[in-house]
């Protein structure tokens, strides 16, 4: 994301830098102070001043040494930035959606410089639209258009280097197919010309000429053929291994790049754009040479021919293309609007279908029927344009394609009668024609292609192109002790919205945390950053006093043990579950491990022990025993830092029990982040930390806090409240 | 809901300020509580600059004073910023996204829509809500308003 646009040298003079100033950011502002889009207005931010410039004049001047608590405030289709300045809180800018995140690491790098450091903030997002272009980005770094047929050239060259000799195999096939094609209506002028239309016909020699054809004909089919199989097998190949390799980088790349994303945005990549790969290369890319080859050799052969009657033939060409080019894009308009009616109308049946409950227990049917007859008719009524379009206009671009064979024959035709040209000739003339304007129709169709490869290469390009986050301490294996510092650490999984501000924690080897506060307030964030899924934006994270970002991943999570709410359990047996933490481990350390979790029992009763088959379409366990696996599992694991999210919240009071008497013999010893929205679990914790309005807010033992009367004491008397009104 | 009886003040920084009694509020924020149906009834009067407790819903607007209604009518505007079309200047599509240039109440402007789903929402049969790559939103008041023209324009995304 750029957060230093480039000023117009009118705007650039308004500002008079100091020797030691430097320009950190500057930002459109394109809302003005009338509510109304403006342009030449810009926030700019140097080392030690923020300038406003509005309208294309120098509106404000700011020092940052008076301002603090820079904030871009996010609000219905605007955002603001506000700044304390000496005391008093001010607007300084406004701008449009586009803008939002921008200003909320300029906000940050205004607060950076406040606070008496100099260093930039900068942004790994990416751009929504090409700022060279205007063009929509397809959500990648690089904008397609902008990057341009050099990459897109390099990009295929990469991706079909494994498979140079297939290609050179079907590229000979495709010289095959273009030559066979080229010759026949050769073999046919001779026929006419030397055989048919002698004084006395040679059966021989015309027999021979049908051979010669025959033997044409059935070859292209094979060629084609062949063509066509090895090109499919070359695709699918392709777009195979893409996957794979797709899925591998996906795995990974942090959590953030994927909750970037859209949902669904990603599986797109990995399902839909490779599938555009292999369709490219079924359809086009097997015609893609043969085509072209076809193409020059067709216009050279009939400018060696009649080179006055190529020319005539060459004229409705560009008509021709031109028409086809519009009509193409009428019918994708048209069925675009279909599709879309198409759509309206099964998500208001699946609508009523999901809802048909509430429907029918509020007498709702009549209307509901009414709306989905509306729907019903409107797409019903596009169909029929659009068939009637098709109907009327399919027909009549075929006449036009033979646009160009009607010129020959009238030209051709009166060159025969004058004797100027031979009537076999003619008839090679016109079939060259006809193929003339068979691949232009074809070639029409390219550039919406070629279009949609290079978007979908593009797109898979950016997650292979994308550095997988890098383990600095990659083979450093360490054993973890436990013992955590959060010192200053600031996160936000949208840049303009910070999670976690300032968050200050030690944590001694073996002691109990508990975690408490409001939803939403940040507890599960601190414990997503202690399990090393997100990297701090701000300070740092450390375990036994190295930089979390600095220990190897791998031996790191090894040593992790987390619960979380909602266990999931992979298709497979328990005994796979189990096992995930260590697939090594033999039969009696897993039977010890689940005795430990309390689970033994109930895998007992199952039907198939720990045989059974859980996870989708297998055996429903409760939620009480999915949590116990769990447990199992992170005993097994044996880990030196245990992390519990509200890992007995969904369940009944006696698996409660199970469950937490399992905890208790997991815990022991071990450092342990817990996160309870029932305060009576965290009793034993030795120590528990409130989170509210992103920052810690109380630090204490139970008792301590208790004493302090402050938001953990409310908390704790709601709770106590509300239990004893549903047992009173 | 008890319901305090406010009287509004432009407080530092040029923001809404709340008085009810005793109480003062520095920081108040307006919320609208049907934005799109009647942006200017049932204004909800939220503390802090979070829009946190409710102290007060404001009815209708209009039974304010003038200087009073002025003051929300400001604290609005820093709130919401919903631009509506009134005029199309052109739409061009390309490969997936379309390419708005457009006449709003509050200016001219561009944006950018991604075609594929569900980015033109109807808000009824002639208001439509096209939200941009951006996020950001636009509203149609009324389709049958614009030029049989315009509305051909739109006719991919009806």
């Amino acid at each position: 994301m750029i957060l230093n646009f480039e000023l117009t040298d009118d705007l650039r003079s308004l500002i008079t830098l100091t020797d030691k100033e430097e320009i950190y950011y500057s930002l459109p502002i394109d809302i003005d102070e009338r509510s109304r889009y403006t342009r030449d207005s810009f926030l700019v931010v140097s080392n030690t001043t923020i300038y406003v410039i509005m309208h294309g004049a120098l509106e404000r001047t700011l020092a940052i040494a008076d301002c603090s608590e820079a904030k871009s405030h996010a609000h219905v289709g605007q955002g603001l930035l506000t700044v304390n300045h000496k005391g008093v809180l001010t607007v300084l800018a406004r701008y449009t959606h586009g803008h939002m995140g921008r200003y909320a690491y300029v906000a940050r790098g205004i607060n950076i410089l406040a606070s008496g450091r100099t260093e930039h903030v900068e942004s790994n997002e990416y751009e929504a639209s090409c700022p060279k272009c205007g063009r929509a980005i397809p959500g990648t770094a690089r904008c397609p258009h902008c990057s341009g047929e050099n990459r897109f050239v390099s990009t295929v060259k990469r991706i079909a280097k494994p498979y140079i000799p297939q290609f050179i195999g079907i590229a000979v096939l495709m010289i095959l197919a273009s030559v066979t094609t080229l010759v026949n209506p050769a073999i046919q002028r001779h026929l006419v010309d030397n055989v048919l239309l002698e004084e006395e016909p040679s059966k021989t020699a015309a027999f021979l000429c049908l051979g010669g054809m025959f033997l044409m004909s059935a070859g292209i089919v094979f060629v084609n053929v062949a063509k066509s199989f090895y090109s499919t097998k070359l695709g699918a190949r392709i777009s195979m291994d893409m996957r794979n390799s797709l899925f591998d980088k996906l795995q990974k790349a942090p959590l953030s790049y994927i909750n970037d994303r859209r949902p669904g945005e990603l599986l797109n990549r990995v399902v839909q754009d490779t599938r555009v790969i292999r369709e490219f290369m079924e359809n086009s890319f097997c015609n893609l040479f043969t085509v072209a080859f076809i193409f020059v050799c067709d216009v050279i052969f009939m400018l060696s021919i009649n080179p006055k009657l190529a020319l005539l033939s060459f004229i409705p060409a560009p008509f021709v293309v031109m028409l086809m080019l519009a009509f193409r894009k009428s019918i994708h308009r048209r069925f675009h609007l279909q599709w879309h009616k198409n759509d309206d109308a099964s998500s208001n049946l699946q609508d009523v279908i999901s809802g048909m409950r509430v429907v029918k227990s509020y007498g709702n049917e009549k209307p509901e029927a009414a709306k989905f007859l509306k729907y019903s008719n409107e797409y019903c009524r596009v169909q029929t344009r659009n068939e009637c379009f098709w109907a009327i206009f399919n027909p009549m671009l075929s006449f036009l394609m033979g646009a160009g064979v009607f010129v020959v024959v009238y030209f051709g035709g009166r060159d025969v009668l004058l004797g100027d040209m031979t009537t076999g000739e003619l008839i090679q003339f016109m079939t060259y024609t006809t193929l003339l304007y068979q691949y232009l129709n074809w070639m029409t169709q390219l550039p919406r292609q070629l279009t949609a490869i290079i978007s979908s290469l593009e797109r898979i390009d950016d997650i292979l192109a994308f550095d997988r986050i890098p383990n600095h301490g990659e083979g450093v294996v360490k054993t973890i002790e436990g013992q955590v510092d959060f010192e200053k650490a600031t996160f936000g999984y949208r840049s303009y919205k910070p999670v976690l501000e300032g968050i200050d924690l030690h944590v001694r080897p073996g002691e109990k945390i508990g975690i408490v506060g409001p939803s939403g307030a940040g507890k599960s964030t601190l414990i997503n950053l202690l399990m090393g899924l997100y990297e701090a934006d701000d300070g740092v994270l450390m375990v036994d006093g190295t930089d979390i970002r600095t220990l190897d991943r791998k031996s790191f999570h090894s040593q992790l043990g987390v619960v979380l709410q909602e266990t999931f359990l992979f298709s497979g047996t328990i005994l796979e579950n189990i096992r995930f933490a260590r697939p090594d481990a033999t039969y009696e350390e897993v039977i010890a491990a689940a005795r430990t979790a309390n689970a033994h029992d109930f895998i007992c009763r199952t039907p198939g022990g720990y045989d059974t088959y859980v996870g989708e379409k297998g055996y429903n366990l409760s939620g009480g025993e999915r949590q116990r696996i769990a447990i199992a599992r992170a005993v097994l694991a044996n880990p030196s830092l245990l992390i519990l999210d509200e890992a007995t919240a969904s369940l009944d009071t006696e698996s409660e029990y199970l469950v937490q008497n399992a905890l208790s013999k997991l815990t022991k010893g071990k450092t342990t982040f817990a996160i309870a929205h029932r305060l009576s679990t965290l009793k034993d914790c030795d120590r528990l930390i409130v989170i509210d309005g992103h920052k810690i807010c109380e630090v204490g033992s139970h008792e301590e806090l208790i004493a302090a009367k402050g938001l953990y004491y409310e908390l704790l008397t709601a709770q106590l409240q509300m239990q004893r009104r549903r047992e009173g | 809901m008890e319901e305090k009886t406010l009287t509004y003040f432009e407080s530092s920084g040029g923001f809404l300020g709340a008085r009810s009694g005793e109480e003062e509020y520095t920081r108040v924020r307006a919320v609208r509580l049907f934005p799109f149906s009647d942006p200017d009834k049932y204004i909800s009067i939220r503390v802090g600059s979070e829009a946190g407790e409710e102290l007060a819903v404001i009815r209708d607007l209009t039974e304010l004073a003038p200087e009073q209604r002025e003051l929300i009518e400001h604290d609005l505007e820093l709130n919401y910023f919903m631009p509506v079309i009134n005029k199309i200047i052109s739409i061009k599509d390309e490969y997936g996204y379309a390419y708005f240039h457009v006449m709003t109440d509050k200016g001219e402007v561009k944006f950018t829509i991604n075609m594929g789903g569900t980015n033109v929402s109807k808000l009824s049969e002639t208001r439509l809500l096209i939200t941009d790559i951006n996020e950001n939103r636009f509203e149609i008041r009324d389709v049958r308003e614009l030029t049989p023209a315009e509305q051909r324009k739109l006719d991919l995304f009806l």
